[in-house]
């Protein structure tokens, strides 16, 4: 559906993309997950043709992607990092002007406008100005705006940014329902939760390069560490500190210690040294590894730096 | 185009819903007009005026005026042209009233043959003149009487001499010359030795002050100067002032609305709205075109109004030569759109726009000849103001509403401005190109 083929990008003497290449399936919801600076805004502004690669090919449903090109575009929906639309005007005039300019007939262009107002729950609110809207419903409306031509690719360039929780789970509500309806999503962010939960494939980009392209599982798994074991201290505990160094490396973090377990190390075997010993499994706690703590793996920086 | 429709139509709605925007455009201006309309008289310090000159009459008096007129710091007198194939002809009394009314310039004198004859009790001359301007018509009137009422005198007094003596004989009309002198002395209380010395050498001691010359008595020389006045252009005019300061102030103000509304580009930019018009089927070359088709027809509804307003205010009547005030208005609104996008596109943000477009729009009323009329400014800014968008409209609209001119005569305004309009435009479609208005 999407390729990008060496694509490189320089801003004077910043290389934006370093020699990028990504293939990205159709029905897919694929992530570009990456600190600020990185070259996700860059990916996304080249993939809709704004701005041109100094070198590489992209191709998006088999059409080359070209800054004069107009063909590929009736073929995306693009959500901007910003809130792209005119604040003095209602969202039914908003979406309007955006949706008259793939040329879409009135009455097809009516129905879907009310129909994503609905899904968006706007649809009450839909004369009345953007200003007066809440940063959420403005983000709802920033998405919906794109998905009027019904695209076959929706580009969502960080779009819940400044987003309260409940506002944000209702974006992503919305985009995996898109998505199940076979909807090709790409999808950059910082937020590692969100490409966590919502991406089937994750690409993590660092200053212009693709350093990890995965599933989520498949990229925890690169971590040299399967999850973290938090052990509370106490005297059956610190008593025991011996048995659990045979397991991992021991950190002492004052109230508790930190056991990472090595590669060999089984967690099912660990569990039973621990009733060996004696020692109330409530005092354990197990987290699983972070995309988070994979960037820092990787890069030695961590991704909101 | 179908897409461009759709942008301009975009545009209009926001237009239409930024009341800051539409007071900006035609509330305010049309308050400043009023205001500057009705108070706007004062004239400035000038260089030499042009005075168009033709002298027909053989008479000494003849050439001591014109001697005096071509020496006077006021005027540059202008007495002949260059015809079509390129030869100096002088201007008789019908070609300088045609160099008059087509707007050559704003004032000619004629001395006729009979100006000055031996049975002549006053000099006859014929003042033609366009007052396409209050301000300048009036200066012109009052420096040239005042400098042939300096030079009336001297002429006058050796012709009184020389007619005294030739009728009483040498000797009487020496004793009748010092007779008139006391009694001159007398009355205007001059000295009369003074009268009698420049009597003999045939000139008069020229007052530098006009104001004691008129408290000492000297209007009796009014007498003496037979000046027939002929207004050739604007006679149907009803307030030519609010003519010329409508047209003046109106482009001012039309300069800075699409200045302003060319940094609509920045803006959209700065929102993100731009990213997004540019990720749908739209080319930037549309989208250049629809703001260019949005201000220009907002700049054409702008000037309309204005001068709607002028009619309303101050009784200017634009409805008699409409077609071709309407063709003027276009032409302009084509040029300054241009200028308000050379501005976008020479300019790296919206507050540079701001800045230097403030700049050049005042640069160019204040030479244009929005706020005095060219005419009475330097030659060198008269030269500059040639280069001005301001100074082609302003022109241009002075010969519709004050001349009449059909639309052969302001062909060449038209021409002018629909050209600036077409380089600019080229120039700043090759700036966007190579600016940041379409680029991160």
């Amino acid at each position: 559906m999407i390729q990008l083929k060496n694509v490189n990008k320089s801003f004077s003497t910043v290389k934006a993309l370093d020699d990028v290449s990504l293939e990205i399936n159709g029905g897919e919801f694929f992530g570009l997950l990456g600190p600020n600076g990185a070259g996700k805004s860059t990916t996304m502004s080249i993939l809709i043709g704004y701005l041109a690669a100094d070198s590489g090919n992209i191709f998006i449903n088999g059409e080359e992607v070209k800054t004069d090109e107009l063909n590929f575009r009736k073929e995306i929906g693009f959500v901007p990092q910003s809130i792209a639309l005119y604040d003095e005007l209602s969202a039914e005039e908003n979406l309007k002007i955006f949706g008259s300019l793939y040329g879409l007939p009135k009455p097809e262009l009516e129905e879907a406008m009310n129909s994503y107002l609905n899904a968006v729950g706007l649809y009450d609110r839909r004369k009345e100005e953007v200003r007066n809207y809440s940063g959420g419903m403005k983000r709802r409306l920033n998405l919906i705006t794109a998905l009027l031509h019904k695209p076959k690719v929706l580009l969502c360039d960080e779009p819940t940014v400044g987003v309260d929780p409940q506002s944000r789970n209702a974006i992503f509500d919305f985009l995996e329902k898109l998505n199940a309806d076979g909807l090709t999503i790409v999808y950059t962010t910082h937020y590692m939760e969100e490409a966590e939960r919502l991406c089937n494939r994750v690409a993590i980009i660092d200053s212009g390069k693709i350093i990890a392209l995965a599933t989520p599982d498949e990229l925890l798994q690169m971590l040299p560490t399967s999850e973290h074991i938090y052990i509370t201290k106490n005297d059956a505990t610190v008593s025991n500190v011996n048995v659990f160094k045979s397991y991992g490396e021991i950190i002492d973090n004052n109230d508790r210690y930190e056991l990472r377990l090595n590669k060999e190390s089984k967690l099912s075997s660990f569990f039973g040294a621990l009733e060996n010993a004696n020692v109330n499994v409530q005092n354990v706690t197990i987290q699983k590894p972070t995309l988070e703590e994979l960037f820092l793996n990787l890069t030695g920086k961590r991704l909101r730096d | 185009m179908k897409t461009i429709l759709q942008l301009v139509k975009k545009d209009y709605k926001l237009f239409l819903k930024d009341k800051v925007a539409l007071s900006l455009t035609f509330i305010i201006p049309m308050v400043l007009i009023a205001l500057f309309g009705a108070v706007f008289g004062g004239a400035g310090d000038f260089e030499k005026l042009s005075l168009g000159f033709v002298n027909q009459s053989s008479s000494k008096v003849a050439k001591t005026i014109e001697t005096t007129l071509d020496t006077t710091k006021t005027f540059r007198l202008i007495k002949s042209y260059k015809n079509e194939k390129g030869e100096t002809v002088l201007y008789d009394s019908n070609t300088i009233k045609t160099a008059v009314m087509s707007g050559k310039f704003s004032a000619a004198i004629v001395l006729p043959e009979d100006a000055f004859t031996d049975t002549s009790s006053s000099l006859k001359m014929k003042f033609y003149y366009d007052p396409k301007n209050d301000m300048e018509s009036q200066v012109i009137q009052g420096v040239l009487q005042q400098t042939i009422m300096q030079s009336i005198p001297e002429v006058f007094t050796q012709s009184m001499q020389k007619k005294s003596e030739s009728f009483l004989g040498k000797d009487t009309g020496k004793m009748f010359n010092s007779e008139m002198n006391k009694t001159i002395s007398k009355y205007f209380k001059v000295d009369t030795s003074e009268i009698y010395g420049n009597m003999n050498k045939g000139t008069t001691k020229k007052s530098t002050d006009t104001t004691k010359s008129k408290k000492g008595g000297f209007n009796m020389f009014d007498n003496m100067l037979n000046l027939e006045k002929y207004q050739l252009v604007g006679k149907q005019v009803t307030n030519p002032m609010a003519t010329r300061s409508v047209g003046g102030w109106a482009m001012m103000f039309l300069l800075f609305s699409l200045a302003g509304a060319s940094r609509s580009l920045f803006e959209e930019k700065q929102s993100g709205v731009m990213i997004r018009l540019l990720s749908s089927p739209v080319t930037r070359t549309q989208i250049l075109w629809s703001k260019y088709i949005y201000n220009m027809t907002v700049g054409i509804i702008q000037l309309v109004v204005l001068f709607l307003g002028g009619m309303f205010l101050f009784k200017i009547d634009i409805f008699s030569n409409f077609l071709n005030l309407m063709l003027l208005i276009t032409a302009s609104s084509i040029a300054c759109t241009a200028f308000g996008m050379f501005l976008a596109s020479f300019t790296k943000t919206s507050a540079q726009a701001n800045g230097l477009g403030t700049l050049l729009i005042l640069t160019m009323s204040a030479v244009g000849g929005s706020w005095f009329p060219v005419s009475m400014m330097p030659e060198t800014i008269q030269f500059f103001s040639k280069f001005t968008i301001t100074y082609w409209s302003i022109e241009g609209f002075l010969a519709v509403l004050w001349r009449g001119s059909g639309f052969m005569e302001i062909l060449p305004f038209l021409g002018i401005l629909l050209g600036i309009g077409i380089v600019v435009n080229i120039v700043s479609y090759f700036n966007f190109k190579r600016g940041n208005i379409f680029r991160n």
